[in-house]
């Protein structure tokens, strides 16, 4: 008896320590700046508290060695929080209490905030303090400012001076694992046929890869992940990603392609691979994990992705060192005559950004902290770190990285350590080239891209004649509104609800579609065209046609109640 | 049946039904027996006094939000900026096509849950209560409580894993076995999730759930057993005679409170190993609330949605309580 009432005197005791550490976590919460509330603009090191909604590890600033630099230069250092749990609700608690952080990185619901007044309107703060943001954000200004003439956050990555292409391919692409192409002679892949044809040829060839069953094409639609299946067909028809509609280049009208004949065509032919035992009828079960896992199991031959999407078996694969087990990304079209854009055109999202709360005490202290760091040379600092240490100069004055540097700068640690990781995002910067012609970001410039390959890489680089992998792919056409998904959508209206609805319905008809017998296709495809026709499509066109419209005049805040 | 008589015990009744008799002199009902009541019980007034706090300010307070159901609620508005809506979110949660296949899925996977985790977790304590070695008692026990402690999301990977296609050990075992031919996609149809999550429900909690009922038969009288015995009853008989009846009570309160969550189908299971091919059996009202409305910010919706719960859950709670009552079983108040 004595035992039993010991345990359940413990258990009680656990309980009561939760329900205090939960207490405390709501007191630490309301932690501000501790600013020397004086009103005037003063020199005293001061400490502001850093939301943003991403996930990433709590720091203050001045505990890395940008973070450092830069409290010398201003005097601030921020005390920066990340996101723990889910998005919506810590918004929500923030904007019911009013106990905002000095500043909050919205991550999306930037709306929200400025509609609940959580934002101070920072044009005369600018106007003062940040001739520099000014400068550098320069042609974007009018893409965020509201309608109301105020701008209440900064978004990331103003492109300056020149465009530079990723070097690797992070975007959305037709993989291979490399070693179908070295099988057959490293032949050019251009159409969706010829892509299917090789990777059944060497299926029929190669039953088994090191003693596992050959999955001949894959792919992840888990979640809220189906994009990654449903958005093929518009890169096959050469658009970029636009989210759920392609804008003509033309009239610029904005139509869904989920139940154009180019969806259909994508289906018929999984469809098809299906019926004949090629495709892995698990792509529409797995989840992430499984996924990836299968993907670094080096016997996927193809899948459809976004590069960025499955960073991890990448990894994997690369660590393996077995470079002809990994993938490489092709930019395949539905026919020989169209041109492909996979490669993003250079992008401004706007609606994404970073702003100034109403609890901030003196908030120039910070405009003037983020115009000291959109500074050419402190951007480099924060992309390329110190010159000797992390980079050198060549005589032409090109940036370039030793091995040794490369191998330095890579650990996820070094990041996080020199602030690499902190400041690269969600703060004010840059992007395209420096004024002096270098790439901005290390991972845009040909001579660091082309030092990170290794000899396995080198072998298929040299066999296509190119020297990143990127090259193969067609320079993005310009599209001054890209990205169309970037629109403000409001919650709640009818293109919202539109998108919830197609998701789902996408989600459960597609894969009905692809795993039925080839005679019942046309059945199930006539099915979802009748249900699909039946949700509001013509309010979503009709939205996305006027977003489309309106940026091109100019007017990048359009949205509708 | 006649007891030996022990003089303490009997002195001790004398004192009590002294006690008694005192009492009964006095008025049974007004504020005056109220207060005196108070007063005798004021050691555990007292102590109730947090709890109660405590409930009034998680439970009865937060139920003055249920205003913004009848709004179109955005945060950080003032009360009266609100814009109001009616019941026009109660029209769109009902007014769903796909809200009576919610429904279906809710109420289908709640009730196997409620009757598989009783069946399974009544069963397995009555199996460990029969068990006379105790060391070994004790692993079962240990061993059949410890997936409790263990997360949805790392019990959906486990049961994710052991359902795969390829290399998933229920696919092995039936494969070898020559019960199938060819693996089965057992997520990828639709008809086999209910079963999935009932399974997988019964896996991790079977143990943690016979817990009480274990405690419950210890609580029966030894004698009854051996008098059982005696008179020459099996084992089976024992059991059927004597330990059921012994927990009845505690089953049928379990009953009632499980019947009030019956529209709590569960939510983590559901989400983790809902996928594209088997939704249509999976959503239940906790994932379509999640959906259209905390992650479309539509708070309202959500609101609405809890209280259609609510509502339903006291409905059922007290139909429960009243046949319960009806029955001359046990009950919760």
């Amino acid at each position: 008896m004595k035992v039993k009432k010991l345990s359940l005197l413990f258990m009680l005791m656990v309980a009561l320590m939760w329900f205090f550490v939960a207490c405390g976590d709501a007191d630490e919460e309301t932690v501000t700046d501790n600013g020397d509330g004086s009103g005037e603009t003063s020199d005293e090191n001061v400490t502001y508290h850093y939301f943003i909604g991403g996930s990433g590890r709590d720091v203050n600033t001045n505990e890395t060695v940008i973070g450092e630099i830069f409290e010398e230069q201003t005097g601030v250092n921020f005390q920066v929080e990340y996101l723990v749990g889910d998005l919506n609700e810590r918004i929500g608690v923030m904007l019911a209490g009013g106990t905002y952080p000095d500043v909050v990185v919205g991550a999306g619901t930037e709306d929200m905030l400025v509609d609940a007044g959580a934002f101070i309107p920072l044009n005369d703060l600018l106007e003062e303090h940040g001739p520099n943001i000014l400068e550098m954000y320069g042609e974007y200004l009018d893409r965020f400012t509201y309608p109301d003439g105020n701008i209440y956050y900064i978004p990331f990555g103003a492109e300056i001076n020149e465009y530079q292409p990723m070097a690797n391919i992070d975007q959305g692409a037709f993989w291979i694992q490399r070693g179908v192409l070295k099988e057959y002679d490293f032949p050019e892949v251009r159409t969706l046929d010829e892509y299917f044809d090789l990777i059944t040829r060497y299926a029929d060839e190669n039953p088994e890869i090191d003693g596992m069953t050959t999955v001949p094409f894959t792919g992840i639609g888990h979640d809220t992940n189906f994009f990654r299946i449903s958005n093929a067909p518009n890169h096959l028809a050469g658009y970029p990603n636009d989210g759920g509609v392609m804008i003509d280049m033309e009239t610029h009208e904005a139509s869904v392609y989920a139940d154009s004949e180019h969806a259909k065509r994508y289906l018929e032919k999984l469809n098809e691979l299906n019926a004949e035992g090629y495709l892995d009828q698990e792509m529409f079960v797995m989840n992430n994990d499984d996924y990836l896992a299968k993907l670094s199991s080096g016997r996927v031959l193809g899948f459809f992705d976004y590069g960025w999407a499955f960073g991890d078996a990448r990894n994997a694969l690369q660590e393996a060192n077995d470079p002809d087990k990994e993938f490489m990304a092709l930019p395949i079209v539905f026919d020989e005559d169209i041109k492909d854009q996979y490669i993003d055109p250079p992008a401004f999202v706007q609606n994404r950004g970073t702003g100034i709360t109403v609890n901030a005490e003196n908030p120039e202290r910070i405009v003037q902290y983020w115009d000291n760091m959109v500074k050419e040379e402190n951007q480099r600092l924060i992309m390329w770190g110190i010159e000797g240490e992390h980079y050198e100069v060549n005589d032409e004055g090109r940036y370039y990285r030793t091995e040794e540097q490369i191998e330095l700068v890579r650990p996820q640690s070094f990041q996080e350590e020199f602030g690499m990781t902190t400041f690269s995002w969600d703060w004010p910067r840059i992007n395209g080239t420096f004024s002096d012609g270098n790439s901005i970001e290390p991972r845009r410039q040909p001579e660091v891209a082309t030092l990170e390959y290794r000899e396995g890489d080198r072998e298929y680089l040299d066999a296509y004649d190119i020297d990143t992998f990127s090259e193969i792919f067609s320079l993005p056409d310009d599209r001054p509104w890209y990205p169309a998904w970037s629109a403000n959508i409001a919650p709640g209206s009818d293109a919202d609800i539109f998108e919830e609805n197609s998701d789902q319905l996408l989600k459960r008809h597609y894969p009905r579609i692809v795993l039925a017998d080839p005679s019942n296709f046309e059945a199930e495809w006539d099915t979802f065209v009748e249900a699909y026709r039946s949700l509001n499509v013509d309010a979503y066109e009709e939205f996305f046609t006027r977003t489309v419209e309106e940026r091109l005049n100019g007017n990048w805040q359009f949205g509708e109640e | 049946m006649a007891q030996p008589v022990n003089p303490i015990q009997v002195k001790e009744r004398l004192k009590y039904k002294d006690k008694q008799k005192v009492n009964l002199q006095r008025p049974k009902k007004g504020p005056k027996y109220f207060f005196r009541k108070c007063k005798e019980q004021k050691e555990l007034l007292w102590m109730s006094v947090p709890f109660l706090i405590w409930l009034f300010i998680f439970k009865y307070l937060p139920l003055g939000g249920w205003v913004m159901a009848f709004q179109n609620f955005r945060p950080a508005r003032g009360f009266l900026d609100q814009e109001w809506a009616g019941f026009d979110n109660f029209r769109f949660l009902f007014g769903s096509e796909r809200f009576l296949e919610i429904m279906r899925n809710t109420l289908a996977m709640s009730i196997i849950n409620l009757v598989l985790g009783f069946v399974t977790a009544v069963t397995l304590a009555v199996l460990l209560n029969e068990l006379r070695n105790i060391t070994f008692k004790r692993i079962v026990q240990t061993i059949s409580y410890m997936p409790h402690f263990l997360s949805w999301v790392v019990v959906a990977g486990l049961v994710s894993t052991a359902l795969s296609m390829d290399d998933g050990i229920i696919n092995t075992v039936l494969l070898n076995l020559g019960i199938i031919d060819t693996p089965v996609m057992w997520l990828g149809v639709g008809h086999y999730f209910w079963g999935i999550i009932g399974a997988s429900d019964v896996w991790k909690s079977v143990g943690w759930n016979s817990i009480i009922y274990l405690a419950a038969m210890t609580m029966i009288d030894q004698e009854q057993y051996e008098a059982a015995e005696i008179d020459g009853a099996s084992r089976m008989q024992r059991i059927w005679y004597i330990t059921l009846p012994g927990i009845k009570p505690v089953v049928v309160i379990l009953l009632i409170m499980n019947i009030g969550y019956i529209l709590e189908s569960g939510f983590e299971a559901q989400y983790l190993l809902m996928n594209s091919m088997n939704m249509d059996f999976a959503e239940n009202l906790d994932i379509y609330v999640l959906r259209y409305g905390i992650s479309m910010a539509n708070f309202s919706l959500a609101t609405a949605a809890g209280m259609f719960k609510t509502i339903i859950s006291f409905i059922f709670l007290f139909g429960a309580n009243k046949i319960a009552e009806k029955l001359g079983e046990a009950r919760l108040f």
